[in-house]
């Protein structure tokens, strides 16, 4: 590669002109993405996140399970300037009903979100590229099947299928394991993998019969080689899109499960199973269920933001 | 047309059977009995077995599934486990105020939808169109749960405007409908905005506007007619949603509809009730799904229906 880039240089300086930097695709792409103002504040976001995520153990000045019974529904410092009489600088986002650090709590609860966004989805991409292309190369009995299962899966209404799945296997080991996060990251993948493969497939479909493709075969590349190295770079582009939604989908997804009170088990800390928790003093202080409210509202946004920028940068022509 | 409506609604027979296939697995798969819930007094084996002869769960699984659809069939969808009446009656009870929070979110979704996507597209690039941009993206993106949480809080334990407990006046409407149509009015938003943009650069609106017509003219007549052919095709898809999506909300305000029974069963293990909101829900969506096929295709002349 660098003796290819000297080559290139000492030719352009034997025949006297400069040669432009290449810039790839993606490059590009990255570029009209940072520029993004929105999807720029997005990534910081994200990035703060996923720090105190990692360092929740470091930094929560709390242990989020640990109650004390004297110091319950606090409320944030900031309100005692509005009249509150029931802070305490200890606890600088109050307590919950248990006398629970809010902020610890909330800091914990980043870890599990961003687990959802990231495993359910890796799972999703995995096996909906690997059917999708099947299907869209090779055809035949794979895109038979996943037409069928299509069919079958859309007619489901995507959020009360994840909630059957949850529901019903909730008793079963499989349901207890992780807090209940297997069952969900189960109840995810299933729902979700099959509007992947039918993107892939579609994509596939579109280029299989372009000429590049069609050279790669002319000179003897087998239909491994063809799906890897030649189709599959083609089609990433909207991949990256779709997965860029699916994170903040399968978070609200746990989020919503954990609300209803089937998703992660107390007391396990999450911004859904917080918001169900909340709701029971809800009338007496509204903090424990704003803050987490409030911080996955965030945490979406920021993911749509970078979703949106993603597609604006990765495809110039669409103006959604 | 005729052919490929037939065929549409044929298909609608096996995919609903895999629908109850699933559900019905799924639920037989769950460990223990709806009935067992309370450890501290366990009910004797005489009075389970009982039980189970009446609702007909004493018989092998395959058996029981094939009475089942026999059952649907004649549109028979069994009797509720907790609240020993037939599932069908629970249902048609719940549909009314289910349909009626819909209808009055679909409403109010076009209402502010449509306008501003049109006026967003029109002023692209100003402030205007940043502005209500923005409002749709927090729309679609912001969970309507939280967002009736943050309404509860201001309008109704806050200022104490509105009852946030309970449906029938139109003061218990406000808030279930406002953050139910909110979400899907944000999206149409888009959709409106993203397809009036394309049609104001189309080849027959410079026509129309070279040959002089009044820019309103231009606009009303020729952009908005073929703009609004997308949103037009969408809003099947979006009432689906709305009915199926707003189970949360309904559980949230308890509002007695469709939605509410659903999670109310799931939390209960109802297994019939939940079986049956489940097909209702995949019927309706099915349907809606086949509407949306059908409409591209009388609005739009040049897609041809295969």
């Amino acid at each position: 590669m660098a003796t290819a880039a000297t080559t290139q240089q000492q030719r352009a300086a034997e025949i006297n002109v400069t040669v432009r930097k290449q810039r790839s695709l993606w490059r590009d792409a990255m570029y009209r993405l940072v520029r993004n103002r929105a999807a720029l504040v997005g990534l910081i976001v994200i990035a703060f996140a996923a720090l105190v995520a990692i360092f929740a153990p470091l930094i929560a000045p709390y242990d989020p399970l640990e109650q004390n019974g004297p110091k319950q529904l606090m409320e944030p410092i900031w309100t005692q300037f509005f009249g509150s009489k029931f802070t305490d600088p200890a606890y600088i986002l109050g307590s919950d009903e248990l006398g629970r650090d809010i902020l610890s709590r909330l800091m914990y609860s980043s870890r599990v979100s961003l687990i959802i966004g990231l495993v359910p989805v890796s799972i999703v991409l995995v096996i909906g590229l690997t059917v999708g292309m099947l299907a869209g190369y090779v055809g035949g009995v794979v895109d038979d099947f996943l037409m069928r299962v299509t069919d079958v899966v859309y007619a489901f209404p995507d959020l009360l299928f994840v909630i059957i799945i949850v529901a019903t296997l909730r008793g079963t080991a499989l349901g207890e394991a992780y807090d209940g996060l297997l069952i969900i990251f189960v109840g995810i993948a299933v729902v979700n993998w099959v509007g992947v493969a039918r993107l892939v497939r579609g994509q596939v479909l579109s280029v299989k019969n372009r000429e590049f493709v069609e050279a790669a075969r002319a000179i003897g590349a087998g239909p491994g080689r063809i799906m890897r190295k030649h189709i599959f770079p083609n089609i990433l582009a909207p991949i990256i899109v779709t997965v860029a939604f699916a994170i903040p989908g399968a978070m609200l997804t746990e989020a919503v499960l954990s609300f209803l009170g089937i998703g992660i088990r107390p007391p396990t800390p999450t911004w859904g199973v917080m918001i169900n928790d909340g709701f029971l003093v809800f009338s007496t202080t509204p903090w424990p269920v704003l803050l987490p409210s409030l911080c996955i509202s965030i945490v979406l946004l920021a993911f749509t933001f970078v979703g949106d920028g993603l597609r604006d940068a990765l495809d110039p022509r669409s103006k959604m | 047309m005729l052919r490929y409506v037939v065929r549409r609604l044929l298909l609608i027979i096996p995919t609903m059977f895999f629908v109850a296939l699933i559900t019905f697995t799924l639920a037989h798969a769950a460990p223990g009995s709806p009935f067992d819930r309370n450890v501290n007094r366990p009910l004797s084996q005489e009075t389970i077995d009982r039980i189970n002869r009446y609702y007909g769960v004493d018989k092998p699984i395959p058996e029981q599934f094939v009475t089942y659809l026999g059952n649907l069939v004649r549109g028979d969808l069994g009797l509720s486990f907790t609240r020993q009446r037939p599932v069908v009656e629970i249902i048609g009870q719940g549909i009314g105020t289910t349909f009626q929070l819909g209808a009055g979110a679909l409403a109010f979704a076009l209402a502010f939808s449509i306008p501003l996507g049109i006026i967003s597209a029109l002023k692209q690039n100003t402030l205007l169109d940043y502005g209500s941009m923005l409002v749709a993206t927090i729309g679609t993106t912001i969970p309507s749960f939280v967002i009736a949480i943050f309404l509860i809080s201001i309008f109704g334990v806050g200022l104490h405007l509105l009852p946030f407990v309970g449906w029938g006046s139109w003061q218990h409407m406000v808030m279930p409908i406002f953050v139910l149509g909110l979400g899907e009015g944000a999206f149409l938003t888009r959709i409106t905005r993203a397809s009036m943009l394309e049609a104001i650069r189309q080849d027959y609106v410079r026509t129309a506007r070279s040959k002089g017509l009044r820019e309103r003219a231009v606009i009303v007549g020729h952009a908005l007619k073929n703009a609004l052919i997308p949103v037009a095709t969408i809003i099947g898809p979006a009432t689906a949603a709305l009915i199926t999506g707003s189970f949360i909300i309904e559980t949230l305000f308890n509002v007695p509809g469709m939605g509410r029974l659903y999670v109310i069963s799931i939390l209960q293990r109802d297994y019939p009730t939940i079986m049956g909101t489940t097909l209702l829900y995949a019927f309706l969506i099915m349907i809606a799904n086949l509407t949306v096929d059908i409409l591209y295709g009388v609005l739009d002349p040049r897609i041809k229906v295969r």
